[in-house]
């Protein structure tokens, strides 16, 4: 097999099942099945057209070795080349772009689905940590992002009450998000006096799991031009993986920037040029560490974006705190950036021509994934 | 128009159980082996593929998270890939597309499976459906020997032709420096070796292996900077079958003649059993690799028992396969899809040592993972 | 989510399932020694010789990529850089003397704790080759001996090489409306039903939205008989862990009648002995019931020939 270059790849379609704390009427499949059926519907494409599908979950919130193996029939996988990448979706995604841009298919779905509410969220991350020191200290997301929030806040003089402002900045948001289920937006003071988790982080404060699947159909230029009017082109990516050792971890998620740095370089943008961005964490600091690592705001200043309601374009679907499906995050903040460049999210911004995506994975973030995107309109 | 070669291959000495390193250990060992073997520093690297077992093989959930510092690699862009025993190809499969796609112009793949850690059979049967059907199952090797059985009626895949696969593999393999089990059988010590889950016995069942191997992939274009001897990947495709459909076959692997289609059209092969010098393939249990041989088109359906017969298979025979001793050398189930890989490339660029086939220019890696519905196949030669 | 008709959503429980699995870990070398070192109240970094940084716990590879590394003991006195208290325990980022990078462990005791802190290290009375054999830090004594560099190191004992750990995950799995049905049926009319799928019309069981092959809806529930056809089997002789029955039995691959998909099970009634010779591909078995079903294929116990052999 030859190839010949890198060819331009875009996201013609996607579609999220709703984001539900307890999906308890449902298993994965049903899941994957209800998004991959509504991501073609519409989309002018069949199954026939897929070449091949990418997917993301994992065995330890599965409760199942070699999941998408037992998952491969509603993924509409049977006789295609199929692969898992065990990391949340948008590295997926990257997968199948590569396969896009190698010229060896011409249609690819990307798939993430997670079903949190069926295991022990804490036990998947507390198993990412080494287990002969870091795992019985008592590493896991919860400690570690304390640690992170900690320092955070003491770097740059800021206050818990400055996490609770961002916290509900979200909730807000996505309580006009469609797809997510919540009851209530929290007050701030709810959010400073919910249980402390690990100081200075309140349980409100750290990201809600939640239930769900996610597709995206990724295709090449032609089937691009046959199917939409306004492709979203995939114009940059960039990861980035930090230390497993926590102790030697940048502070300031330097890997995220390493990573934003490369996908707006092979974009050919900068930050300044993003018209939205939506963004993974498992905690409100690690929200405003993330918007800094991109290059959105100063370090430190990220607040500033909330305090000075200049965060319309941030996170508009609600980003992750009220909603994060842990393997599915990356993917469904490409989806709901798609959605709202094509016009399809009231709360974004007209004319919004580009976004910037990003997924974060491990304990605390350890690695970081980002995608620029531009859709172009008729 | 280019292709991607591979310019760099490195495994570990698989063993029985490495007390020497842990996981990270492991890893680091093969991924250096293949770096020096490019003449590359990972500083060099773009990035890195990190392809394992089911997590629950061993104790750590997302292992490349853990295994980056050992590699050198923070900072780059490192990601896990999985296909149940398929996962080293399926890693290698995942970097060739990041080179072909221009996403990276070097990526390291390393795989690697440390089974001597947890309790292989009791996380198998993990495998299953918890709802229906997990509490009968009797890992990958109930359903593997039933499904044997019945081949044995319909294309006649006797015991004693799966004892020929355990001998030649055997013999081979004491000429493999990285294989370690280093016995000679017989026919008839394999015939009447204990059954475990009958017509597989003992002596059809790979070893449990401590092993890491790796490769480093870049483009036709940059290969000759690093080596003198590329192999370059003409064809590479995997197929997925879902594992309860109906009619699904036990007697052919689908998802494998139909991974063999079209990489024999993109390799311009029209007749395997001629056209390549050797074949390294993925056999779990003996069983195996005889329907192996007839889902690759080396005999037609129910020839496979005459095949490994003649000797044909035998290094020294017109298609020798398994030179390295195939999974009954050495199976460290995570890395096995990539040193099927690996061997390939050592073979058609003449650097196989003593378990080399003379003159081999072009070879075939074979590799499958899952309930036997997850397969993949590539072509691999020396131009 | 489509439902096909006549699936109603039941509020059936969710499935208790737990994946527990034994390990014998490795932990390699430099955490073998920086763990056994723990017991004689030592705590071993290494130092890199390509350059220089000091490391701790003890590092395989350094920072740097390089594997060319010593150990050295390092003070047991820092300072705190980090800390988060949780319910049940504190931990915090410490830079001990002479050390390049922090070091994440518990903060031992209840006191105040603030960046830039003096600690010192203090140690579990019965030591056994685990990281909390160093229970934790808490603040510095005025006795405590500070700035002592990383000093050469003998081992005074061998390095740990394997640590036993288990995984005890715990699961409650959705049956969803598909396998809901599936499982009334069978508890409540001791029935078995598939699905149709529109399309190749095949009856798929265990029911489910969409065919795998032909990717359309199912849509009409059908029976499937507790008769079928043996498509394989094995013997199994090999013990496991979790393994229900002990060896030896025949695991068996069956075809209902009226089904297109398999289903896994055992066979009994059959002379183990005789069974590689006379038990054969394509013979029919029955399935024979528990008296109390419960909803789920353990309510068949198991398969037996309707001709026996």
């Amino acid at each position: 097999m030859s190839f010949q270059g890198s060819q331009p790849v875009a996201i013609v379609a996607t579609a999220q099942t709703q984001w539900r704390a307890t999906w308890s009427q449902a298993q994965h499949i049903d899941l994957i099945a209800a998004a991959v059926q509504n991501a073609l519907k519409g989309s002018g494409l069949d199954i026939r057209d897929v070449d091949f599908v990418i997917d993301s979950g994992s065995d330890v919130l599965d409760g199942r070795s070699i999941s998408n193996c037992g998952f491969l029939g509603a993924m509409g996988a049977h006789h295609k080349e199929e692969s898992r990448v065990e990391d949340d979706g948008l590295w997926a995604a990257q997968y199948g772009v590569a396969k896009i841009a190698s010229g060896s298919a011409q249609v690819g779905l990307i798939i993430a689905y997670s079903k949190p509410s069926e295991s022990d969220v804490s036990q998947y991350y507390r198993t990412m940590a080494d287990p002969f020191i870091q795992r019985p200290v008592g590493l896991d997301e919860e400690s570690a992002c304390g640690l992170q929030a900690q320092r955070y806040l003491h770097a740059h003089q800021l206050t818990p009450a400055d996490l609770a402002e961002v916290t509900v900045a979200a909730w807000r948001k996505a309580s006009s998000n469609p797809t997510v289920e919540l009851d209530q937006v929290p007050s701030v003071s709810q959010v400073l006096a919910s249980p402390m988790v690990a100081s200075p982080l309140t349980q409100a404060m750290m990201a809600r799991p939640v239930d769900g699947a996610v597709v995206m159909v990724l295709a090449n230029a032609s089937v691009a031009r046959r199917v939409t009017t306004a492709p979203v082109w995939v114009k940059g990516i960039g990861a980035a993986m930090d230390s497993s050792v926590f102790a030697m971890r940048d502070a300031q998620f330097d890997v995220c920037r390493q990573a934003a740095q490369r996908a707006y370089a092979r974009a050919g943008l900068s930050a300044a040029q993003m018209d939205l961005a939506e963004t993974s964490a498992t905690s409100a600091a690690a929200e405003l560490m993330t918007l800094e690592a991109l290059g959105l705001a100063e370090p430190g200043k990220a607040i500033d974006l909330f305090r000075q309601g200049r965060d319309a374009g941030i996170n508009a679907s609600g980003g992750a705190l009220p909603a994060n499906p842990i393997m599915a995050t990356g993917l469904v903040r490409l989806s709901e950036a798609a959605q709202a460049l094509w016009g399809q999210r009231t709360s974004s911004a007209k004319n919004s021509r580009r976004a910037v995506v990003h997924a974060s994975s491990g304990i605390a973030a350890q690695s970081h994934c980002v995608f620029v995107v531009e859709v172009e309109r008729p | 128009m280019s292709r991607v070669a591979i310019i760099g291959v490195g495994q570990t000495h698989h063993q029985r159980r490495r007390a020497d390193v842990n996981v990270p250990g492991l890893v680091r060992e093969a991924a250096q082996r293949a770096l020096a073997d490019a003449k590359l520093e990972m500083s060099d690297i773009d990035s890195v593929v990190v392809a394992s077992g089911p997590v629950l093989f061993a104790a750590v959930n997302q292992p490349e998270k853990w295994v980056v510092d050992a590699l050198g690699a923070r900072g780059k862009p490192v990601v896990r890939i999985t296909s149940g025993g398929g996962t080293g190809f399926a890693g290698a499969l995942g970097g060739y597309y990041q080179v072909a796609g221009g996403q990276a112009d070097r990526v390291l793949v390393v795989a690697y499976d440390k089974l001597s850690e947890g309790a292989l059979q009791a996380s198998i049967s993990s495998l299953y459906d918890p709802f229906w059907g997990r509490e009968f199952a009797v890992g990958i090797m109930g359903f593997s020997a039933a499904y044997w059985r019945a081949r044995m009626d319909k294309l006649g895949h006797t015991e004693e032709a799966a004892a020929r696969v355990v001998v030649k593999n055997l013999s081979n393999a004491r000429m493999n420096p990285y294989a370690h089990v280093r016995k000679t059988v017989t026919v008839d010590d394999v015939l009447k070796s204990a059954p475990l889950a009958w017509p597989i016995k003992l002596l059809d069942v790979p070893p449990i292996s401590d092993g890491a191997a790796a490769v480093v992939l870049t483009r036709e274009d940059l290969a000759a900077q690093h080596t003198n001897t590329p192999a370059f990947i003409r064809g590479i495709a995997y197929c997925a079958e879902a594992d309860n459909a109906p009619q699904r076959s036990m007697l052919m692997s689908e998802p494998l003649a139909h991974a063999a289609r079209v990489v024999y059209r993109a390799s311009g092969i029209t007749n395997p059993r001629r056209q390549f010098d050797v074949v390294e393939l993925q056999e779990p249990y003996s069983c195996f690799e005889l329907s192996y041989y007839e889902s690759l088109g080396l005999c037609p359906p129910g020839g496979a028992a005459e095949l490994i017969a003649s000797g044909a298979t035998e290094m020294g025979g017109d298609i020798p396969v398994n030179p390295s001793g195939g999974c009954q050398g050495a199976n460290p189930i995570g890395a096995a899809g990539l040193i099927r890989l690996v061997e390939a490339a050592m073979q058609v660029t003449g650097r196989a040592g003593e378990h080399q086939v003379p003159g081999a220019r072009l070879a075939a890696a074979q590799t499958g993972g899952g309930w036997a519905n997850l397969r993949g196949l590539a072509v691999v030669s020396a131009d | 989510m489509h439902l096909a008709p006549d699936t109603v959503p039941l509020d059936l429980p969710p499935l208790q399932s737990t994946i527990a699995l034994p390990y014998r870990l490795t932990p390699g070398k430099a955490t073998g020694t920086f763990l056994a070192e723990l017991a004689a109240r030592r705590i071993v970094g290494t130092r890199c010789l390509r350059c220089q940084r000091v490391e701790v716990p003890a590092q395989d590879v350094c920072s740097c990529g390089h594997a060319e590394l010593e150990f050295v003991a390092v003070s047991t006195v820092g300072t705190l850089q980090s800390y988060t208290r949780m319910p049940d325990k504190t931990l915090g980022l410490i830079r001990l003397d002479g050390c390049d990078c922090d070091l994440l462990h518990r903060l031992h005791g209840d006191h105040e704790w603030a960046v830039g802190q003096r600690l010192q290290a203090c140690w579990s009375d019965s030591p056994q080759a685990q990281a909390l054999d160093l229970l934790g830090f808490e603040p510095a004594g005025q006795g405590a001996m500070a700035g002592l560099a990383p000093a050469a190191f003998e081992a005074s004992r061998e390095p740990l090489d394997s640590m036993a750990t288990e995984l005890k995950l715990h699961y409650q799995h959705a049956a969803g409306p598909y396998y809901g049905r599936l499982f009334d049926e069978m508890r409540t009319s001791g029935r078995i039903m598939g699905i149709r799928c529109s399309h190749c019309q095949s009856t798929l069981l265990p029911p489910r939205e969409l065919c795998d092959v032909c990717y359309e809806r199912t849509g009409t529930w059908a029976d499937v008989a507790d008769t079928g056809v043996l498509q394989a089997f094995s013997i199994i002789h090999l013990k496991f862990i979790g393994q229900r029955r002990d060896p030896p039995y025949v695991y068996a691959e069956v075809i209902l009648d009226g089904a297109s998909t398999k289903i896994i099970h055992m066979l009994d009634g059959v002379d183990i002995e005789a069974a590689p010779a006379r038990l054969k591909p394509g013979m029919r078995v029955k399935a024979v019931w528990k008296a109390e079903r419960k909803g789920s294929l353990d309510d068949i116990s198991h398969f037996e020939l309707i001709d026996p052999i």
